[in-house]
């Protein structure tokens, strides 16, 4: 770049090549260089055009999207009053878990999450949202590394992405918001854009940020539909969801756009009423035909809801659309290879490798696709490039548990035994680990043994029901009826329609029935 | 439904705020089953239980204090019509509102009944003025007034609904003429029309404070079923409850007790009263026989009199009266004293000697409790008893008056009956033209009538002291209100031109209303100017977009706080699950100074929102007052057009319109 290339075209040019901090740092020299006025003046000058590109330049370095990010915290998860029926009807809500009717897999084949979903094939926010009965279990259980959320949805990220923003700022912040006079800055929509990005993203100062974004659409007379988008995003952050819906819905009124119906779909969703936001992506389905953010999100609705196959063809849906949709790809996938066909989802699975996806979970499920397809050549070599490209100790453990299972499935148990220890080592919370662990002790008949690892199991995940059960086997076995009935209860609790615990039950009642 | 483990059969909805009211009913059509709508203080929700899902959810700035389902006159799709203060807005499935009107007071009760008989529904609205209004869509076309204000209204089959009002009263209506009504000491809860005794004719069903339920037939009143609840009746429905294909009167109590009832058979020939009220019927017969007997006695003991020509104060003890003995009445206005305020003045007097003992009058709406009783002491009795009236309102008003009339000595009275029409504009008493400067505030409009029939119309809605004569034809008459002095001036030019000068917008709107429908006027166009009032109204639409942003504000403080407060309660049960005892202590101190800055900001949102209410209110009932002082198909355009200027804002436009009557000039 030469020297001598005019200043403000040299930052804009390195906003656009996405180098922020250097067109910061230009504007800043910019900035210091122009005449003592410290806030732009009525006409658009250079100073303005240099207060705006690092204004913008600052939002892009912290910017997440919006519609994807999305984190649910105790507080709301626990003291939400928004949803309108507190018992609906199985299948229009999301916080039954359980109530498959879509003839999904049962979690007996497919492993759930803490809340009792199948666990997807692809990691998103809303995936770990789980619904604890009580305040006290919600605030035990997120103590593993996996599942931590939030207190509030206010506190959590967004927090932590403002105060990121200041410590890049050795002279404290850029802006100083409560000096700022909104009024004046509504009335010059150029910058008041740019400005509401920045209090909104960079500064996470949601209260200003809706007090200047209503008294910018007062000054565009409620004509400009961003401004009122905006607003509905103040709203939901705030928690004010009838507020926000109000605000999307004039906002779409004015302009079609498929952001505001994400929004509102969002806002249906933390309502609960999946099927309203289904009907949503349904008409927008109607205006902006074959819309994969859209599909994506009649889908990503269907496998909360556990209607998996209708999931399924929505992910299809979205293929036909966009045949590199990662997720949708991953989605798939992993739906065929819980329902039993390892070999597509094998295809499905290199169809991601193709793409470039090349990370320790691809090849750990290729790992295992290979294995119960029984190409078993590929299986420990998948495994091996797993554990190599592992970042963490969570991916390196569930690597070794996935090796655990190769072993046990072809018999070699001290294989296995180890490969599960291993895994404990690198995450001591690995609850699965520690029942298939039980199990082979059980095998080799170290009862204590046993009994302690499916204790330390059922502590760490109550959602699971193995480990209850292989306790209520392990007592009864030994003759301890009483906790043997307590443990197949919440194992019938967390799976009700398992046929064996079933059984169990039965034939404990008989015995107690005998006594 | 499957619903919750503890109480299989009861699914509970969250609304998260007030209900003020709640209907349910076919609101889509296309979707084929019901809908629930709940109404309260700031909104309407149309909630789909069956997929849980909402069909929408609305705003309602003026409230939602009644609500009912259905189609209204030519609009095709079902309504959910509410009533707010002062206003009537109708919403289809999808949330539009097809329909908005306003009316006199804020809205306590609407029903949807066909009653012009035309097969199209008008609506029905009661409100906290006393008055029960007809809508055609957006056009009043009746007005019946009543003495409280009314808090349920149920169609009944036709033309015919029934009534109740919060003073203790129930009826029935057909059209605008009352069929019947009774009055209780206990409040009526709810009135359903249900055909209780299967002859096909609904019955009007109350349910009462205290406890009792009672079926009354629609023509007559008379009691046809009772039966009595512990406690006081909550509400009464109709429905298949018990899913055998019958309909059921299905009646809740406040304290749960819920009864259904089958409508009677045909074998007992709508005769629901058992036994016990045969003999009441007895009973009350053999009364009516005593009271006869007792009659026929006093006019033997007359004849007996008239033989025998005694002297005369043994007849006035015996009550007897000279035979052309007739009671006068006369309404007059008295312009008041220093211990009297002015008033209307009944002047009740006999056309000889004898003297009144007692007058018993009984008009709606000008007493408490409808009849006043005037009994002079005995020392003060006269021939002439003089009666202060102050109607509070504007309505012509039938005085029915029961006067005793005998002899100072007198034991028994001869009682002399009738009837005498308060005229409509009673309270204004004629001043000179230039008693007084002439009000700065106007209406102007042409009427192609004679001015005879302006001066007939005169005589009958003034009190003047003598019937004014038709003078020159540019002539002018000017009152002076005893209530509170304000001057009003009607002035009638040649060519038809009328003008009506006073500051008082209502009473000009009243004005309009009555000559127009003395002279039978179907549409009529005004120009107007009420200065004074609409700089008030132009303060009151400010301070609405004031109270607007501040309430935003507002809203967004409460949120963030209650974030906030969400975070702390889970840090403090976070650190008595840690027993951390000391930290948890000081979490929940800190939770207690913020809950009570949120119940102080709580306070201050409160007083805001009231405000805003009583302004939203005042901004309506301008819109229904300009609407009054037109009359016809100007009267609908000027409401239309002012909510479309509200709605943009454009104050000077809504103040056009109320002048002239049109947004273009």
């Amino acid at each position: 770049m030469g020297p001598d290339m005019e200043p403000l075209f040299q930052a804009w040019s390195c906003f656009r090549r996405r180098k922020f901090s250097q067109c910061s740092a230009l504007c800043s020299q910019l900035l210091q260089r122009a005449p003592g006025e410290q806030e732009p003046e009525s006409e658009y000058t250079v100073f303005q055009a240099a207060w705006s590109l690092k204004t913008r330049a600052l939002t892009e370095m912290v910017y997440v999207d919006e519609i994807e990010v999305d984190q649910e915290g105790i507080a709301e998860m626990m003291l939400d009053e928004n949803a309108i029926a507190q018992v609906a009807r199985p299948g229009t809500s999301l916080k039954l878990p359980g109530t498959s009717q879509g003839g999904g897999p049962s979690p007996a084949v497919r492993p759930v999450t803490q809340s009792g979903r199948p666990i997807t094939g692809f990691v998103r926010p809303s995936t770990q949202s789980g619904r604890p009965g009580t305040m006290e279990q919600a605030i035990k259980t997120p103590r593993t590394a996996h599942t931590a959320r939030p207190i509030t949805s206010a506190s959590g990220r967004y927090a932590r992405l403002g105060t990121a923003s200041m410590l890049t700022n050795p002279d404290g912040p850029f802006i100083n918001i409560s000096r700022l006079n909104l009024a004046k800055y509504a009335h010059k929509p150029k910058l008041a854009k740019a400005l509401f990005e920045y209090i909104f993203h960079h500064e996470n100062d949601v209260k200003n940020a809706l007090d200047l974004a209503a008294l910018a659409t007062e000054h565009a007379q409620f004509k400009d539909w961003w401004w009122k988008v905006q607003i509905g995003k103040c709203y939901y952050r705030l928690g004010l969801y009838r507020e926000a819906e109000k605000q999307f819905k004039s906002a779409l009124k004015q302009q079609d756009m498929i952001d505001t119906i994400l929004y509102l779909a969002k806002v249906y969703l933390r309502l609960d009423q999946p099927v309203t936001a289904l009907n949503l992506f349904k008409q927008g389905l109607d205006r902006f035909p074959g819309e994969v953010a859209l599909l994506c999100g009649i889908a990503r609705i269907y496998e909360e809801m556990n209607d998996i196959s209708s999931a399924a063809e929505y992910y299809k849906d979205v293929l036909k659309q966009d045949n590199t949709h990662v997720e949708a790809i991953a989605c798939i996938g992993s739906n065929h290879f819980y329902s039993d066909q390892p070999e597509i989802a094998l295809r499905f699975y290199r169809r991601l490798l193709q793409m470039g996806v090349y990370n320790c979970q691809l090849f750990n499920n290729l790992g295992l696709c290979c294995f119960y397809a029984q190409q078993y050549d590929m299986t420990l070599t998948s495994f091996e490039r797993a554990l190599s490209l592992a970042e963490n100790e969570e991916e390196t453990a569930d690597v070794w548990y996935n090796l655990g299972h190769v072993a046990v499935g072809i018999g070699d148990l001290n294989l296995a035994h180890q490969c599960f220890r291993l895994t404990l080592v690198n995450n001591n919370d690995h609850a699965e680990a520690y029942n298939n662990l039980a199990v082979l002790e059980m095998r080799k008949g170290h009862t204590e043994q046993a009994r302690a690892l499916l204790q330390t199991a059922s502590s760490l995940a109550p959602h699971m029901y193995e480990p209850h059960f292989n306790f209520a086997t392990l007592s009864e076995k030994v003759g301890d009826l009483q906790r043997s009935y307590i443990a197949a209860q919440k194992s019938e609790e967390a799976f009700p329609g398992h046929v064996d615990t079933q059984q169990l039950l039965k034939q404990l009642k008989e015995h107690f029935a005998m006594l | 439904m499957v619903q919750s483990t503890q109480d299989a059969d009861i699914s509970l909805l969250n609304i998260n705020q007030g209900i003020t009211c709640l209907t349910s009913g076919v609101l889509n059509p296309q979707l084929g089953y019901d809908s629930l709508l709940v109404g309260t203080q700031t909104n309407l929700l149309a909630y789909d239980v069956h997929s849980n899902s909402d069909l929408f959810y609305k705003e309602v700035s003026d409230g939602a204090n009644a609500i009912v389902l259905g189609t209204l006159g030519d609009i095709s799709s079902p309504l959910a019509i509410i009533g707010g203060n002062c206003a009537l807005q109708g919403f289809d499935y999808e949330g539009n509102d097809l329909f908005w009107t306003v009316t006199g007071d804020n809205v306590r009760s609407l029903a949807l009944c066909d009653f012009d008989g035309d097969g199209k529904t008008e609506l029905l609205v009661g409100s906290e003025d006393f008055d029960i209004r007809v809508f055609k869509e957006d056009e009043i076309v009746a007005e019946m007034s009543e003495t409280e204000t009314i808090t349920a209204l149920s169609p009944m089959y036709g033309s015919r609904f029934g009534y109740a009002l919060s003073n203790g009263t129930v009826g029935v209506y057909d059209k605008t003429a009352r069929y019947w009504r009774i009055k209780s000491k206990n409040h009526a809860m709810s009135i359903h029309a249900f055909d209780l005794n299967s002859d096909g004719v609904c019955e009007l069903i109350t349910g009462w404070s205290n406890g009792k339920v009672d079926a009354r037939s629609d023509r007559t009143g008379e009691v046809i079923f009772k039966d009595n609840f512990a406690s006081s009746i909550a509400g009464l429905v109709e429905g298949d409850y018990r899913m055998d294909g019958n309909t059921q009167l299905i009646c809740c109590s406040v304290d749960g007790e819920v009864r259904g009832y089958l409508p009677g058979g045909e074998e007992m020939k709508g005769n629901l009263m058992d036994a016990s009220a045969e003999q009441d019927l007895i009973r009350e017969l053999s009364q009516k026989k005593q009271n006869l007997l007792l009659e026929l006695r006093n006019y033997e003991e007359n004849a007996k009199a008239e033989l025998n020509t005694q002297l005369k104060e043994a007849d006035g003890r015996r009550g007897v009266i000279p035979a052309n003995t007739q009671l006068q009445t006369a309404l007059s206005v008295n312009l008041g004293s220093d211990s009297q305020s002015a008033h209307v003045e009944l002047c009740i007097s006999t056309t000889n000697d004898t003297i009144i003992r007692a007058v018993l009058i009984f008009a709606e709406g000008i007493f408490e409790g409808e009849s006043h009783v005037v009994h002079p002491s005995l020392q003060n009795l006269s021939g002439c008893v003089r009666v202060p009236l102050t109607p509070p309102k504007d309505v012509p008003v039938d005085l029915h008056i029961k006067a005793f009339v005998g002899y100072r000595n007198s034991t028994q009275f001869h009682v002399f009956e009738l009837t005498r029409q308060l005229p409509r504009f009673s309270m204004y008493a004629l001043s000179s033209p230039d008693s007084a400067a002439e009000p700065l505030s106007y209406v102007n409009c042409t009427m192609n009538e004679r001015a005879q029939r302006i001066v007939m119309w005169l005589n009958q809605s003034f009190l003047l002291p003598e019937d004014a004569e038709l003078q020159s034809a540019p002539f002018q008459v000017c009152f002076t209100s005893l209530r509170n002095a304000g001057q009003l001036c009607i002035k009638i030019k040649p060519g038809g031109e009328i003008s009506i000068s006073t500051d008082d917008i209502d009473l000009a709107g009243d004005i309009i209303q009555s000559m127009a429908s003395f002279l039978a006027i179907e549409d009529l166009q005004v120009e107007a100017d009420f200065p004074a009032y609409f700089e008030e109204l132009r303060k009151v639409l400010v301070k609405v977009d004031e109270r607007h942003a501040v309430n935003q504000r507002l809203t967004a403080d409460m949120a963030e706080h209650s974030n906030l407060i969400r975070s702390m309660l889970v840090q403090a049960e976070d650190a008595r699950l840690l027993g951390d005892m000391k930290n948890m202590k000081k979490r929940y101190i800190e939770l207690y100074d913020l809950n009570r800055d949120l119940i102080n900001q709580y306070k201050i949102r409160c007083n805001n929102h009231t405000e805003l209410l009583n302004n939203l209110k005042a901004v309506n009932q301008a819109i229904q007052r300009a609407g009054r002082l037109r009359v016809g198909k100007p009267k609908t355009q000027v409401i239309t057009a002012c909510r479309d200027a509200i709605r943009n804002n454009n104050f000077n436009m809504l103040f056009r319109i109320m002048r002239v009557g049109t947004a273009s000039s």
